[in-house]
This record gives C-alpha cells, structure tokens and sequence, in this order.
C-alpha cells in the first residue's frame, strides 16, 4: 500500500518537474528542477525497504535474531544517499536561481528561447547577417589586464589605484559594474 | 616499481585542495595575488600530470590494477576508488589537456574573470572529472559529476555576459535532467541488486530478471549518452560551448564530453557485456546518426567555435561505433573494437583541444567567430596558420597524424564485423569534416582582410601573450603527430588496455578480494591484485617498457 502510494508520488512528481520544465518561464524552470530532484529523493527513499518500526541497528543479538526471523531490519543507507542529494540539489538549486536572476538583469527578459527563435521569427534562419554580431562580442575577453603583460608593456600603464594596492581596503572595493 | 594504491588519491586530492589553498586567499589582493594564483595552479597541474603518468605506466603498461578501499573499510561498504588502464589512460590525457589550455587560459582570461576565481574554478573541474574516472560505485560516481557540473556551470557563466546568460540556462537545465536519469538508475540499482558498488553490481546483475537489466541499461544510456551527446541528446552542447571565452571551450571540448564516454565505456563493458551484442542494432545507428547529424550541424553553421563544437559530437558518433564493436575481433584480437575507440578517444581529446585552442587565437586576434566577417590571417599570423591547418587535417584523418591511424582501425574493426553502413556512414562524415576543415581554414585565413579588429593592439603585439597562446598548440599538434607515427605500438596498447577492461572478472576480484561480509582477519594487501596478464594471445613486446606518447 505504501509503496503504491510513494510510486504514485514519484510519478507525479516526475510528471510535474517534466511539464514545468518545458515551459517557457524562468521562474517554472526552477520550480520544475526542485520537482525533479524531489521526485529522485522518493525514488531513493522508496529504493530500501519500507518496513515499519524495525530499527537499523541492533545493539543485542538476541534482538537481531529475533527480529530477523520475522522480517528484515529497516535500511539505513537510503538516507544518507538522500541526504547527499538533498545537499546537491540545494547547492545547484541556489545556483539556478542566481543565474535565472543575473539573465534578468542583463537580458531584460524572463523568457527562455531556442537559440535560433529571434531568427527564425525574423525570416531567413540561414541569414547570419551582422545583426547579433555585437550580441556575442565578448568586451570583457578584451579588456587590457596588465597583469599577465610583460614588464616593457606595463611603462605606459598607470599604476593601479591605491584601493588596489592596499589590502586591507581591497577586500571592500568591488565597484566594478557588471553590465 | 611497485606503486601504492595511494596514489590514486592524488589526481582528486591535490587539484581539490589546491583549489581550496586558493580560495582562502582568493579575496584578498589585488593583482599580484593572481600571479600567486597561477602559481599554484600550475603546480597542481604538474603534480597531476606527474602521477597520471605513473599509474598509466603501471596500468597500462604493466597490466595492475590499482584498488583504494577508503579508511580502510571493505568493498561494499566503504567507498571504492578503481584505477585501471582505462581509468589512467583517461587520467593522463586529462591531465595532459588540462596542462596544455592553462597556459592559454592565462594569457586569454581577463582580469575580472580571474578575480571571480576561475583559477579555483578550473581546478575543481579537474578535480571532477578525475574523480569520474576513479569512481568505484555509482553514487560516487554521480557525486563527481556533480562536482564537474557545478564547476563547468560556473566556468561557463563567469562574466554573465548575454549570450553567456542565454546559453547557462540550455546547459545547465539539459545538464541537470541527465543528472537526474542517472540518479535514478542509481536508485534503481540499489533498490533491485542492494549494492551501489559497480564490481558487487557486476556480480549481481547476471542473476538479476532481464527486464531490471533493461531498464537499468536503458537509464544508463541515456543519462550517460547525454553527458556524451550522442544523437537525439546533444542539444546542450552547441547552444553553449561557443559562448564562454575560449579557453573554457577548450577545456570544455577536451574533457567534459570525454567524461561521458568514458562512463559509458566502463558501464557497458563492466556490467552488461552482452547488452553490447543484443543492442548492437541500436547502438550502432545511434553512432551513425550521432556522426551524420554532427558533421551535417556543422556543415551549417556561421561561426568558427559553433563549427568545432558540432564536430564533437560528430567525434562522439565515432567512439560509439567503437564501443558498438568493442566485443568483436578481427584477425588480430578479440576486443579490437574498444581498443580502437580508446585510441580514438585520444586522439580527439589531444586534437579537438589543440583545434579549440588555434580557433579561439583566430577569435581573439579578428573580434569575432563569425566565419563571413573574418579573414586573411595567413599572412599576419603565419605560425598559427600553419598550426590550425596541421590540427585540422589531423582531425579529418590525414595519413601522418593520429587522425588517421584512429580512423583506420576504427573502420578496420566496423568492415570486418560487416556493418557496412555504419562504416559508410562513418567515411562520408570523414569526408564532411575535411570540408569542415578546409572551410575553416579558407574563412578565416585565406582572404580579404576587410574588417579592423575590435582587440586592444597592446594584446596582439605582447609576445609572452602570443607565446601562451600558441606553445600548447604546437605541443599538443606535435602529440598528435608522434602518436600518428608511433601508431602501432599506441594501437597495441590500447588493445591491452581494451583487454583489462573488458576483464569483468579481474575487476571483481580485485575489488572485493574477500566476498562480500568480510571479516578483519582477512590480511591481504589491500588493492594489489597479483597482476593478471592481460588475456591477449601473447605478452606483447616493448609495450611495457614505455608510456603512450613518448614511446621510443
């Protein structure tokens, strides 16, 4: 009965994170992903045995046969795999969410698209014209850093400011602006 | 020379705690605390690539098998590190990669990035995928992968520029599901045979009801499959590998894919050896698709890295041709089929990153990938001309490089068993990407140069830079050259390492000596199995004397 009722669970678990995760929303996205591993930490959960009030560990043998003869002890080791992936999902979790959050703020939009969609919506999907071209110019690859330049090439560069020569104020300065 | 088992300890442990060293300090500082940063990871990437070289020379070259039981605790309960002549093999072309695009990467990775520690980042990636391929269970297993993920999530959305955001999402979503699928046939596994560990696993699984070896099977080729991109999983690949800066596709092109690969290797060999007969249909036309839909993809695409990427996948297709074949032997030896795949996987790994390499300088040195607004590099920059074009006719299969030695055992193996058209199919893709390559090479070098580039001139004209950047090329190109020349003894011993993975019952052995409840009393050295001869028809002379690619 309660392996019934844990593989129904699994399933719409499964079914939902599925259909969340085809949707177009960013927020959906992230929903749809913690379904998911929600859906894999029952299938886990469900993966040792469902017994009822069998402990896992035996301090006497007397209480171990015993037990043993009516049933098997209740298995630990799900739950530290549970655990695990509780833990990897939250840390991947948190991360999504970060990211979800930095491609608002940098693309404006909450609507996550096929990579050739803008074109195709425009006509021509074979048209690789120079319209997205500044789209993908990396400006931060290119930005002089003369920390790995050699000494000759570092004579016309100004010193670096003194909040970055300082370490104790180095720590504090973080005003460079991300797009 | 006797090694510990210990050893295998070091390619996670001292990437893992290098990087951990770093981020202690990663916030204090400014410039200078960078160069200390390098320093050290430098350092770490030596070590790793000093003692890949060992256990392969002991693996591969010896035929051991390295087992490190943790703290001591017994197979199936403690956690298991297995190192074979597959796994060092891996190893050592990882560690080789990650040696040869860190160079690359100083040069090319701005200031901002590295702050946000991509220095750190990139070891934990090789700390990942090192571990993928020590893994002895399952969970492990997907633990390391996770470790590789969240790195490369991180590595490839640094900067948080547009496209970079736009392509974080498509690969980390796709990224996760398989993760996902994977942790299901974990569960899966423990649920039907009690055991994550893949030698009890193994063990159990003959004994297990066909239907759990399907599903089994069935969760592992595609949790597995779409870490590798095999056909109708790859999307995550080209809408994201052309996004970050170069060096992380590079790295990327080189290790992550390989990854996947590799653990499809070791599951189907290890645990279902005669799935690799009955699914030799479906396995076989995943290949052949996996090649075609691969070099066509590539055929259309408008960018230099948007190109490459599309030919990893179509370089995927060609491992899994092995890998479909990896049973059956020709006249020369049973097992023909995975050796020529794991010669392959080298040669790809070494040139696709060497490729990555050249076409990112292309990339730094014109402002763009877009092949229509680039051009006549050849006669500014002829030494990397000359490299881009030795990489590239090595990738098509060209006589003097491994290209073609690894094609041509490849197609050996897929004629003799008589799959006509998956051997078809795979010379036409051959053909493909050598007008892939040719294509390349006339975009981007031959031509007009018509169009200023947007790159700061102090960069281009700094020769430490230009030295960082196209050393590793030519290192890597002159690998590729040697492992083409020397092409028979490497062919050799990756038959022998072929053998030992496909060993299932020296695996076993080796890893649970004792059976499974084992009591203390047991005294046997952990890990060093006597080394079983590799079942090969005859010991095979000057195969044990040298590593693969400084052989003679």
């Amino acid at each position: 009965m309660i392996s019934l009722l844990l593989a129904i669970a699994v399933g719409s678990l499964f079914a939902s994170g599925t259909y969340l995760i085809l949707r177009r929303g960013q927020i959906k996205l992230i929903l749809g992903l913690a379904l998911l591993s929600h859906g894999v930490n029952l299938l886990l959960f469900g993966s040792g045995r469902l017994v009822e009030g069998r402990p896992p560990i035996f301090l006497n043998k007397a209480d171990y046969a015993e037990t043993i003869t009516s049933s098997l002890p209740a298995d630990p080791l799900p739950q530290a795999l549970i655990l695990t992936a509780i833990v990897i999902s939250f840390g991947i979790t948190a991360f999504v969410i970060v990211l979800v959050h930095r491609r608002h703020t940098v693309t404006q939009t909450d609507y996550v698209h096929g990579e050739f969609v803008p074109l195709l919506r425009e006509g021509d999907p074979f048209d690789f014209s120079e319209s997205t071209d500044t789209d993908q110019y990396d400006w931060l690859a290119y930005e002089v850093d003369e920390v790995y330049d050699t000494d000759d090439l570092r004579t016309s560069i100004p010193p670096p400011p003194p909040s970055e020569q300082d370490e104790s104020t180095a720590m504090e300065e973080d005003q460079y602006r991300w797009p | 020379m006797a090694l510990s088992a210990n050893l295998l300890a070091v390619p996670v442990a001292a990437p893992l705690l290098t990087a951990a060293l770093i981020l202690l300090f990663a916030r204090w500082g400014g410039r200078t605390l960078i160069r200390h940063q390098i320093a050290l990871t430098t350092l770490a990437l030596c070590i790793n690539l000093a003692v890949a070289a060992l256990l392969f020379q002991a693996t591969a070259g010896q035929g051991e098998r390295f087992v490190l039981q943790l703290g001591a605790w017994e197979a199936p309960f403690g956690i298991t590190v297995y190192g074979d002549g597959l796994s060092a093999t891996l190893l050592l072309l990882t560690a080789l990669v990650a040696l040869a695009v860190y160079p690359f990467a100083v040069a090319t990775i701005d200031y901002h990035r590295a702050r946000m520690g991509f220095h750190p980042l990139y070891l934990f990636l090789l700390t990942g995928v090192n571990g993928a391929f020590l893994a002895g269970d399952l969970f492990n297993l997907y633990v390391f992968f996770e470790v590789l993920l969240m790195a490369s999530f991180v590595l490839l959305t640094v900067g948080a520029q547009p496209a970079q955001t736009n392509s974080g999402i498509r690969y980390v979503v796709l990224n996760l599901l398989a993760s996902t699928v994977f942790l299901v046939a974990a569960g899966i596994a423990y649920g039907t045979l009690g055991t994550l560990n893949m030698a009890q696993i193994a063990e159990r699984l003959p004994l297990a009801s066909p239907a759990v070896r399907t599903v089994f099977a069935g969760l592992l080729l595609v949790g597995f499959g779409s870490k590798a991109a095999i056909f109708p999983l790859f999307f995550w690949l080209p809408a994201s590998y052309h996004t970050p800066p170069p060096a992380v596709t590079a790295l990327f092109g080189g290790l992550l894919t390989k990854v996947g690969v590799y653990t499809l290797f070791r599951s189907f060999t290890l645990f279902f050896p005669e799935l690799l007969l009955t699914w030799q249909p479906a396995l076989l036309t995943i290949a052949g698709a996996t090649m075609l839909v691969g070099a066509l993809g590539a055929l259309a695409q408008p960018g230099l890295r948007r190109v490459l990427s599309f030919h990893i996948i179509s370089h995927v297709g060609f491992m899994l041709m092995g890998l479909g074949v990896a049973l059956s032997g020709n006249s020369l030896a049973i097992g023909f089929g995975l050796g020529a795949a794991i010669i392959y996987l080298c040669h790809h790994m070494i040139i696709k990153t060497a490729l990555i390499m050249a076409g990112g300088a292309v990339e730094l040195y014109m402002g763009s990938d877009r092949l229509a607004s680039i051009g006549g590099l050849v006669t500014r920059q002829p030494l990397l001309a000359f490299l881009f074009f030795m990489a590239a006719i090595s990738l098509a299969g060209v006589p003097p490089f491994s290209g073609f030695v690894s094609k041509l055992s490849l197609l050996q193996i897929t004629l003799d068993t008589r799959h006509w058209f998956v051997s078809g199919v795979s010379i036409f893709a051959s053909l493909l990407t050598m007008i892939n390559m040719m294509r390349l090479w006339r975009e981007s070098f031959w031509g007009d140069y018509n169009r200023p580039s947007r790159v700061p001139s102090r960069i281009l004209q700094s020769g430490a830079r230009q030295q960082l950047m196209l050393t590793p090329v030519a290192v890597l190109v002159l690998l590729s050259l040697i492992l083409g020349i020397w092409g028979e003894p490497a062919l050799r011993l990756s038959m022998q390492v072929a053998h030992q993975a496909l060993d299932r019952q020296a695996y076993i052995e080796a890893v649970s000596p004792a059976g499974y409840i084992s009591t203390p009393s047991t005294k046997r050295p952990i890990g060093l199995s006597d080394p079983v001869a590799p079942n090969s028809p005859a010991k095979l002379p000057g195969s044990t004397s040298t590593t693969l690619l400084v052989s003679r």
